[in-house]
């Protein structure tokens, strides 16, 4: 029998009171980076702290590697979780917080410093491991979170929006880094509200919507199932009128709108064969664009297709 | 490996077992307690005042120890109230009246004989010493109302009559002539032959004069630390004691009507002290009788005596009542509830460490810290007062002072499970509890100081104190002769105040057996409510 | 558009490109979002030229909000409920000489008697009733003390929450000064309102008659004035505590580590040591020595009064400069 998958959810619902927060989920995660996306309040924390047994399901069973997390702590010697929580033991040094809790692995103190040491680096804080955290920035200490998340080199690792609130830089190493845990073959789960964050880590995505699984699977293969949809292009250029004119008689646009003078929008059935014409159409037409954006590309539009189809 | 002790991948070698990891993890939770309770103001705030609380208290006991302890007239002998010469304690031994200027020792005493009572013949006829109360008219063959009571110059009555009941010539003594051989008295005493009648309502009496004679007067240091107290502990008679000073023995010899001399223990032997011992020979009971043995040298006993009072009520206010109860109030509360309020917790539980453990390693990280801080400061005091202690044996003051830093310690522990297991039970109301708990245990404690001994049983200062009774007799096994030595003899040392055996022994009088009963409770104290915390966080959500 | 309109109050685009405070149907959300290239905004700021209502009505505000709340639940800063319990608790508590009172009234001949000597009205239990050591020093006062002003200024300081006054236009002293009065008032409601009801009990359940409150009206007013005192002392000492810490917890069991510690230890000297300095030290004993002086009974101390007085006077100046100090450092932003 080959071993359980790193996350198990079979029919879970979680309510707390009159509040659903997870409803009758089910689902299996193994391997690779996987991104849960959801609006705030959708039940991405909630889904965590059912996995991290914090919480008990109502209903459903929750497993961690075949096992369940609320009854027993013997599968977090595997997981690694980074919590939404912003508060950390400030008066510490970084190098102290990642070796104490790899230390309640069972480390003795030289190899969880060791491991500690080497978790920093990973995520490029080695300089300041010895500086209090309080001094940190917010981004370092998103960083500090992962390190000891994965300081004892696990199997799954658990992500609340690590990227919340970090500047773009710290937010693009710590995407790195969460991109380089998924392809050394861990199981990686990584929660955002910004699907434009969870594109560039990954393609596969768990959608959440009111605690319901909306979407689960390869971002661009749902992105093509609701290809039906109608899709908006907006380009700002200079002569929107020209423009238009050199693409209205292409077969996936059906639609166009002139905004004001200097923006054009596009409507089609078919965003990807759209955007394989355009950029030959606008190099013919000469005509200079300033930019080219994607209005629909973005969770809110993504679910009020996923949900509205659901209706 | 250089023990060729073979490395799985994650470089944990096979030795590594199941318990050393365990150790491993109570290791780190613990460090981490250790850390955070260092780097809290409140901690060094706390501890800061400990420290001066119990500086203050050994500034007034080496400013006690300089200035030694002065000999303390115990039984209040040493005064001369009338001002005569005599201190009272020299009165006594002559049965004179120290508030009566014209009787002291050699003085000459009046004897009565008889009397004219409020009923009955009004009149009477001698050569008598007479002693006069109200108005009366003695018509005399002689007499030697002299001239220190000379005529007042008032109109002198030339008749008793029944106006005088009130006495019109005030209530002092007085006399004047009304003619010869005639004379007017009241409230006074003399000798003279006749016949003395006397007003209605009103009495005299009359008797006899001993002779007078020399007693030269003692200086009234004579009657300070006079009456030693005399036991001997190889003689197995329990009566012991001698009268020193002789105003036992010699009180009132010369009235009749208390012709035996005072036995108020009641054992049959007057004027003794009465030294109850139990089967291994330790002094259980004393009981004096009246005026024996009641002004020992002070500063042979005081010194001991209050020596260990000190510690005792150091012990129990400072270490037990104080330290031990606010120091977990503000230490305890929060080990896990303030982790979770601030989110903290999910650092620590997100590890493979289970909620149960996590307490018990919490709350010994706790314990170390602030139950090293009070054996610390009861190091500090045990060096302290066996450094400037009265001779003898003061290795025992270390004792002492270790039995004290262990009960308070089994405190800091108790109080720590309770608290933290209120702030698990209820984190909105977990510290309102444990605040009124807080004040419960410091009333119950009080209580307890104050000798209550069933109302306070369901608290844990109760037992703490009764903890520390018991170690003071396991230590100083003749504390209690001390203490009794103190309320027999008048010494104000406290001793007899602030300690008292162990009263929880089942009857036993056993001060093992008590401490045992009181470690039993203090230790139920402390594992059931880890045990409550324990299954209450278990099934916790933490959001 | 990059142009204003006379007409049109400065500012009013921006907020709705902010938050959509317009109806929907005006253009002017997507213009600003579409300015090609950069643009500054005049920034001008008129003063406001309405009428401030009076300061005392301002500050009756600050004091009513923490004042309500004891009863109401919403609208003013919430007391806890246990806080609340713990008030009932001690009222019940500190009322029940009036039950005996009421009881001897009911009853006559021995019962009636002793009832009376126990807690009818004299100079001891006039005393007692706001200074007695157990169970009002004890359990009953300290407590009140700690769980009605703990959490006063330190839960400020802790969320921040002064910035909404020190925002307004409040004066640091007009904030300070309602925190005392309002947790001064909470206090006194309890222990002053018991005693007046106590003394007034006595005097409707005896029938007594107007010499009988002349001769122990200046008892009374004694015993009064020893409350007032009180209430000011600890609320003083109290607050200040509050202002210290920044969690209302360890306000409160500071406050009776003090108030019950310094007794205790003062207690322990006086056996052991023989001198009664220490109380000094011990904010109950210079109210009770004092209180004793003003209902005229002996006092149980041997240092002078005049030692104590000075010694409360300094303690209330002491607590009162602390949290002055504390409430100016008090940020106008979360700290």
């Amino acid at each position: 029998m080959s071993a359980p998958p790193a996350v198990t959810l079979d029919h879970v619902s979680k309510w707390y009171g009159q509040v659903i927060g997870i409803n009758d989920v089910s689902l299996a995660i193994d391997g690779g980076v996987t991104g849960i996306l959801g609006m705030n309040g959708a039940g991405k924390s909630t889904l965590f702290k059912l996995l991290m047994g914090r919480l008990r399901p109502n209903r459903g069973a929750v497993r961690l590697f075949g096992t369940n997390p609320w009854d027993s702590t013997s599968p977090y010697r595997r997981v690694g979780y980074v919590s939404e929580s912003e508060k950390m033991y400030d008066w510490m040094t970084s190098m102290d917080f990642v070796s104490t809790l790899a230390r309640l692995h069972g480390m003795t103190r030289y190899e969880a410093e060791k491991k500690a040491e080497r978790a920093l680096s990973f995520v490029d804080l080695d300089n300041v491991a010895n500086k209090e955290i309080g001094k940190y920035s917010k981004g370092m200490r998103q960083r500090v979170k992962i390190a000891a998340a994965l300081v004892h080199n696990p199997d799954l690792l658990v992500l609340d929006e690590p990227l919340h609130g970090c500047d773009p830089l710290a937010r693009t190493s710590i995407m790195n880094v969460i991109r380089e845990m998924g392809s050394m073959g861990k199981t990686v789960l990584v929660s955002s509200h910004i699907l434009e964050e969870i594109e560039r880590i990954t393609e596969q995505i768990v959608i959440l919507h009111s605690g319901r699984l909306v979407a689960l699977g390869n971002l661009h293969a749902i992105r093509a199932m609701l290809d039906k949809h109608p899709h908006r292009i907006l380009i700002r250029c200079e002569n929107s009128r020209a423009l238009a004119a050199s693409f209205i008689d292409k077969e996936p646009v059906y639609g166009v709108r002139f905004i004001d003078t200097e923006s054009l929008e596009i409507m089609t059935k078919d965003l990807s064969q759209a955007h394989e014409i355009l950029p030959s159409l606008i190099i013919k037409s000469g005509i200079p664009i300033h930019s080219i954006e994607n209005p629909d590309d973005n969770l809110e539009s993504l679910l009020g297709y996923l949900v509205g189809d659901s209706k | 490996m250089t023990f060729g002790d073979p490395e799985d991948s994650e470089g944990r070698r096979l030795s590594t077992t199941v318990w050393t990891a365990i150790d491993r993890k109570a290791g780190a939770v613990i460090e981490l307690t250790i850390k955070q309770l260092r780097n809290k103001t409140s901690t060094w705030t706390v501890f800061g005042i400990s420290f001066l609380l119990l500086t203050l208290l050994s500034a007034f006991y080496i400013d006690s120890v300089r200035q030694g302890f002065e000999s303390i007239d115990n039984d209040g002998d040493s005064v001369d109230n009338d001002g005569d010469g005599y201190p009272l304690g020299q009165e006594k031994k002559y049965g004179s009246s120290d508030f009566d200027r014209e009787e002291y020792p050699g003085s000459g005493l009046f004897i009565p004989s008889g009397e004219i009572y409020y009923s009955g013949p009004r009149t009477h006829t001698g050569n008598h010493t007479w002693d006069v109360e109200g108005p009366s008219i003695f018509t005399l063959n002689w007499d030697n109302i002299d001239s220190s009571f000379p005529d007042s110059g008032q109109q002198c009555p030339d008749q008793i009559d029944d106006e005088m009941i009130n006495t019109p010539y005030g209530w002092g003594p007085f006399s004047c002539t009304i003619e010869d051989g005639l004379k007017y008295v009241q409230f006074l005493r003399f000798e003279g032959e006749g016949t003395l009648s006397v007003a209605d309502g009103w009495l005299a009496t009359y008797g006899i004069t001993t002779e007078k004679f020399d007693v030269p007067p003692e200086p009234s240091q004579n009657y300070v630390d006079e009456d030693g107290i005399d036991w001997d502990p190889d003689n197995p008679s329990s009566s012991q004691g001698f009268d020193d000073d002789g105003d036992c023995t010699q009180s009132e010899y010369n009235e009749s009507s208390y012709g035996e001399n005072d036995d108020s223990n009641r054992n049959g032997i007057p004027c003794d002290v009465q030294w109850v011992r139990g089967a291994d020979g330790s002094v259980l009971q004393i009981r004096p009788d009246y005026l024996v043995d009641e002004d020992p040298v002070d500063s042979e006993l005081m010194g001991e005596s209050s020596h260990r009072s000190f510690i005792i009520i150091t012990g129990k206010i400072a270490f037990s009542m104080i330290i031990g109860i606010f120091l977990p109030l503000f230490l305890a509360l929060g080990l896990i509830r303030d982790e979770s309020e601030n989110g903290t917790l999910h650092y620590l539980l997100s590890k493979p460490i289970h909620r149960g453990e996590f307490i018990v390693y919490r709350l010994a990280g706790y314990l170390i810290f602030a139950g090293g801080f009070v054996l610390a400061m009861s190091l500090m005091m045990a060096v302290l007062t066996s450094t400037l202690g009265p001779d003898g044996n003061r290795f025992s003051d270390v004792n002492m002072w270790f039995g004290i830093g262990v009960v308070t310690v089994l405190s800091l522990a108790a109080y720590g499970s309770i608290f933290n297991a209120m702030g698990l039970i209820s984190p909105r109301y977990g510290v309102y509890f444990a605040l009124i708990f807080g004040v419960y245990e410091f009333a119950m404690a009080v209580m307890t100081l104050f000798g209550a001994e069933l109302v306070p049983i369901f608290s844990v200062s109760h037992w703490a104190l009764q903890m520390i009774d018991a170690i003071v007799l396991v230590v100083w096994s003749d504390t209690i002769m001390l203490s009794q030595m103190a309320t027999a003899f008048n010494l104000d040392t406290g001793l007899a105040f602030f300690w008292s055996p162990p009263k929880h022994t089942l009857g036993t009088g056993s001060p093992a057996l008590a401490i045992g009963l009181s470690l039993a409770v203090l230790i139920s104290f402390i594992l059931l409510p880890i045990l409550i915390g324990q299954s209450i966080f278990k099934r916790r959500e933490i959001d | 558009m990059t142009e204003v309109d006379g007409d049109m109050p400065l500012g009013e685009t921006r907020i709705e490109a902010a938050y959509g405070s317009g109806d929907g149907d005006n253009t002017s959300t997507a213009t600003v979002a579409s300015a090609p290239k950069g643009q500054i905004f005049e920034q001008i700021y008129r003063p406001w030229n309405g009428t401030l209502g009076p300061r005392w009505v301002r500050n009756y505000a600050i004091y009513r909000h923490h004042v309500y709340g004891i009863v109401t639940g919403s609208g003013h800063r919430r007391y806890h409920p246990f806080v609340r319990l713990t008030l009932l608790v001690v009222i019940l508590g500190s009322m029940t000489p009036i039950l005996m009172l009421l009881l001897s009234s009911m009853f006559s001949g021995d019962a009636s008697g002793f009832l009376n000597r126990m807690w009818g009205v004299n100079r001891y239990n006039l005393w007692g009733n706001i200074l007695g050591y157990f169970p009002r020093n004890l359990c009953m006062w300290p407590l009140l003390t700690a769980l009605v002003v703990g959490g006063l200024v330190s839960d400020d300081r802790k969320n921040g929450t002064s910035a909404i006054y020190f925002s307004r236009p409040i004066s640091r002293l007009d904030y300070a000064s309602m925190k005392w009065l309002s947790a001064a008032s909470v206090l006194g409601a309890v222990i002053l309102l018991t005693y007046i009801m106590y003394y007034s009990a006595a005097v409707v359940f005896k029938g007594e008659g107007w010499s009988y409150i002349a001769d122990t009206i200046p008892i009374f007013m004694g015993g009064l004035t020893a409350g007032i005192l009180l209430v000011f002392t600890y609320t003083s000492i109290g607050i200040a505590l509050s202002s210290i810490s920044t969690s209302r917890f360890t306000a409160s069991v500071s406050f009776l580590g003090l108030v019950l510690g310094s007794k205790i230890v003062a207690w322990l000297i006086e056996i052991q040591f023989e001198t009664t300095y220490i109380y000094l030290l011990s904010p109950y004993d210079c109210l009770a020595h004092v209180g004793q002086w003003l209902v005229g009974l002996p006092p149980n101390y041997n240092h002078p009064l005049a030692v104590s007085a000075v010694s409360l006077i300094l303690m209330n100046l002491a607590s009162l400069a602390v949290f002055a100090s504390r409430v100016a450092s008090l940020e106008v932003t979360r700290e």
